[in-house]
């Protein structure tokens, strides 16, 4: 009889054999060696497949595409085609809102720029023109740009925001464009996104100094 | 060959290049359509073209209206008597077929997109299974009444049905016409116009030769890959023998096309001139199929050899070995046919198995080496090593570009069609259907004969080349399926199954065949008549079988779909079978 070899005492403990757990192994009886009755299982199973989405697809009666993921089998979303719905609060693209006469409502106070944590947001204040009733009272961006490579969609500049100018409830997402330029998002472009709605207008009506509705000081009243 | 001769091959040449290279376009389609679908993808369905609805109008009113006026025209036209009942029974069956395919879709379209008047809501409450068995039940009615009508009143009937053809025709394509929307309507056909923008996209794209590459060779590469597929076309029959009378003169010419034979008999007693539906009748018949399909070797170790690239030369290689190995697998696995078929021209084992069984029920086993053989001829998955993209990138046309490139993919396709075609030819009774015979449906076991009903030599032949192309896209579409089903094989596999596996089996086979040959050749009258009658039941078999199988396949497209909705998680079902636990879904 064979003299057994010395077994390492580091790995395995002299005395006792060690045993493994058992690993199932691929069956190799006569009918998967054969290969071809397997190959019909398989020609079944795709089959199956095509016939269902071709059915779906022929009869426009594709699926939900929120429910039909709870569901088993495949349940691929096919993009864009078929988008899965955003919830309601979800971050996009940024817009611009709008004053009733069209006019962006940001003052140009850099709050949301000091806010960014990606330094995304470059805004060049400039005053209204002499004889405009708010001239003197609050500055308008004569240039709101946002890179939107560098935007984290936080949210902070919206929140920062005092006088809801800056919104990103466009149900957007970033789009893949081909160049860095085209990512940069200028005044006019940010001002002509609306939200999911279609208004370019925001949920908070702004009382402007002169309404009758303006609750805070006027100018006259004002001593400075 | 005289000049009518020459015309004809001309034209038949014309319909089987057509035929490949469209096919070949509509494959490349069908591939990535096919994987699409089995993987409940998108697929290919960019290529988009927007027409105006008034185009779109036109296009959908123009052909049923031409049909319908042709319809209307045949009714006009003096009618003898048996001529009327073949028009009477065609134009009933079409008649049966728009009434029902177009309730169907009107149905559909009702369902989808809502209905617009009181009739597309009556319709609309309609399953659309019970639409199309009332049609499948109408076809077999119409079939008898139109068997039923005497001969007298046969031309007016004719006229009638006709009239009716051709005004449901015409009302048919009028209403779709109008259900057209407004604007402009995107045209994708299922992505079809994709194959058309590769194509265009290929033949303006760079063709790059390498620079060390043989710049010869490398140019001559595809053409040789691709003519040996387009011309194995040549020899196989897409249809039945034709017969032409002659006009007098004793010369095949012109002025006999006109002349098709009226109804020819069984065994084909043709008096004037014969015209065979296959390009090249060759007394070598499938041994040329060899030695072409065995030059498509070439075209792949050149264009490995000449790409001046080491990717390219292992597939180069891996194609010449694969193929070769093959080839002597695939030649000896139909030897069994050839002693069964006692020939090697196609038109005769056609013919063999129009009378007999079809190919699959005599020799099932060659069947299935010969599916694997000439999956391994054509390079397609399973044995796809010479392309192998996780391998060695793609293979031996890794250095190829533009056309070239698709030159490959085009031999490729055309490759994968004639092959489905030489496997409807020996396996699949070619153009033959169970029971259709040359001279009309004759329903025949052994001596019994259950029902019979003549047809024309044009509508036969008609069908007959009908039938043909349908199984050979049919036969495609299950060879494409291969690739959407099983994993690459690994290269000493796939020479280990070649050599050691397919070719003792088919010496297996052929052996056996041979002894049981022997063995029916000198049995007594009784077994060799319990043949053919068990024969005539396979072609039973096939006729219901396939029946059964289309009405299945439309009924489960037609069947609606019903979802459940399934409990994702343990809580929620425990709180679905307590009855629930809140009457209003929550809020966010």
């Amino acid at each position: 009889m064979a003299k057994a070899t010395p077994s390492n005492p580091w790995t395995k403990p002299a005395g006792r054999p060690v045993v493994g757990k058992p690993v199932p192994r691929p069956v190799r009886s006569a009918d998967v060696q054969a290969y071809i009755p397997e190959i019909v299982k398989g020609l079944g199973i795709t089959m199956r497949h095509f016939f269902k989405n071709t059915k779906e697809m022929v009869l426009g009666q594709k699926p939900d595409p929120v429910l039909h993921s709870l569901e088993p089998g495949v349940t691929t979303i096919s993009y864009p085609e078929e988008k899965r719905p955003y919830p309601e609060r979800f971050r996009g693209i940024h817009r611009l809102t709008l004053r009733d006469d069209n006019s962006p409502r940001c003052v140009a106070c850099l709050c949301c720029s000091t806010a960014c944590p990606a330094q995304c947001i470059a805004i060049e204040p400039a005053e209204y023109p002499e004889g405009d009733r708010r001239q003197g009272y609050e500055r308008y961006p004569s240039s709101f740009v946002i890179d939107e490579l560098r935007c984290v969609f936080c949210g902070y500049c919206v929140e920062a925001c005092p006088v809801d100018a800056i919104r990103m409830d466009t149900g957007l997402h970033a789009v893949p464009y081909d160049s860095r330029e085209q990512f940069i998002y200028r005044r006019d472009l940010l001002m002509s996104l609306s939200d999911r709605e279609g208004s370019r207008l925001t949920a908070n009506r702004r009382h402007e100094p002169g309404d009758p509705t303006h609750p805070g000081l006027s100018r006259e009243a004002a001593d400075h | 060959m005289t000049v009518v001769e020459l015309a004809l091959a001309i034209v038949k040449i014309l319909i089987v290049v057509m035929f490949l290279l469209n096919m070949a376009a509509i494959a490349t389609w069908a591939d990535r359509r096919q994987g699409a679908m089995v993987q409940d993808r998108v697929g290919p369905n960019r290529a988009v073209v927007y027409l105006p609805s008034m185009i779109v109008r036109g296009v959908v009113f123009f052909p049923p209206a031409l049909l319908g006026a042709l319809a209307v025209f045949t009714a006009t036209r003096a009618m003898p008597a048996p001529v009327a009942v073949e028009a009477l029974v065609i134009g009933a069956q079409f008649a049966v077929f728009v009434t029902w395919l177009g309730l169907l879709v009107f149905c559909a379209a009702a369902r989808r997109g809502g209905p617009i008047n009181a009739a597309e809501e009556a319709l609309a409450r309609f399953d659309p299974r019970s639409i199309f068995y009332a049609g499948v039940m109408a076809h077999v009615l119409a079939f008898f009444v139109t068997q039923a009508v005497p001969l007298s009143a046969a031309p007016t009937a004719a006229r009638v049905v006709c009239v009716l053809l051709g005004a449901l025709l015409v009302v048919t394509g009028a209403y779709t016409a109008l259900r057209v929307p407004e604007g402009k309507v995107a045209l994708r056909l299922l992505g079809t116009l994709h194959a058309a923008a590769d194509a265009i996209k290929m033949i303006w794209k760079e063709d790059f030769i390498p620079p060390k590459g043989d710049r010869l060779l490398h140019s001559l590469a595809p053409l040789l890959a691709m003519f040996p597929a387009l011309v194995t076309f040549a020899v196989i029959p897409f249809g039945d023998k034709l017969c032409f009378e002659d006009n007098g003169d004793g010369v095949f010419g012109f002025a006999d096309l006109p002349l098709l034979k009226r109804t020819v008999d069984q065994a084909f007693t043709c008096g004037g001139h014969v015209a065979s539906l296959q390009v090249a009748d060759l007394n070598v018949g499938i041994l040329y199929i060899f030695a072409m399909a065995g030059t498509g070797i070439i075209g792949a170790a050149l264009a490995g050899w000449a790409s001046d690239n080491k990717f390219s030369l292992l597939g180069g290689l891996r194609a010449a070995s694969q193929m070769v190995s093959y080839e002597v697998a695939m030649g000896l696995s139909v030897v069994g046919l050839f002693m069964i078929y006692s020939s090697v021209r196609l038109g005769d084992m056609v013919q063999w198995q129009a009378e007999h069984a079809w190919g699959i029920f005599v020799q099932p086993f060659a069947f299935f080496l010969f599916l694997a053989a000439l999956a391994a001829e054509t390079k397609r998955i399973p044995f796809d090593q010479p392309e192998g993209e996780s391998e060695i990138v793609s293979g031996y046309f890794v250095e190829y570009s533009g056309m070239k490139f698709g030159m490959f993919m085009t031999g490729e396709y055309v490759e994968l069609i004639t092959s489905s075609a030489l496997l409807v030819t020996l396996f699949f009774g070619g153009y033959h259907l169970p029971f259709l015979d040359r001279d009309g449906i004759n329903v025949v076991f052994g001596e019994t004969v259950l029902f019979q009903y003549k047809m024309t030599h044009l509508a036969v032949s008609l069908t007959y080349a009908l039938a043909f192309f349908g199984k050979t896209i049919l036969m495609t579409w299950v060879q494409v399926f291969f690739r959407w089903t099983l994993p690459r094989f690994r290269y000493d596999q796939v020479m280990r199954l070649g050599w050691t596996k397919l070719l003792p089996l088919t010496l297996v086979n052929m052996m056996v065949t041979g002894i049981v040959v022997l063995a029916v050749d000198s049995a007594p009258e009784g077994l060799r008549s319990g043949l053919q009658v068990a024969a005539d039941v396979s072609h039973a078999l096939v006729a219901v079988g396939g029946f059964a199988a289309v009405v299945a396949l439309i009924a489960g497209l037609l069947e609606p779909i019903d979802r459940q909705r399934t409990l994702a998680s343990t809580s929620a079902r425990f709180a679905a079978a307590a009855g629930g636990t809140k009457a209003s879904p929550q809020q966010a």
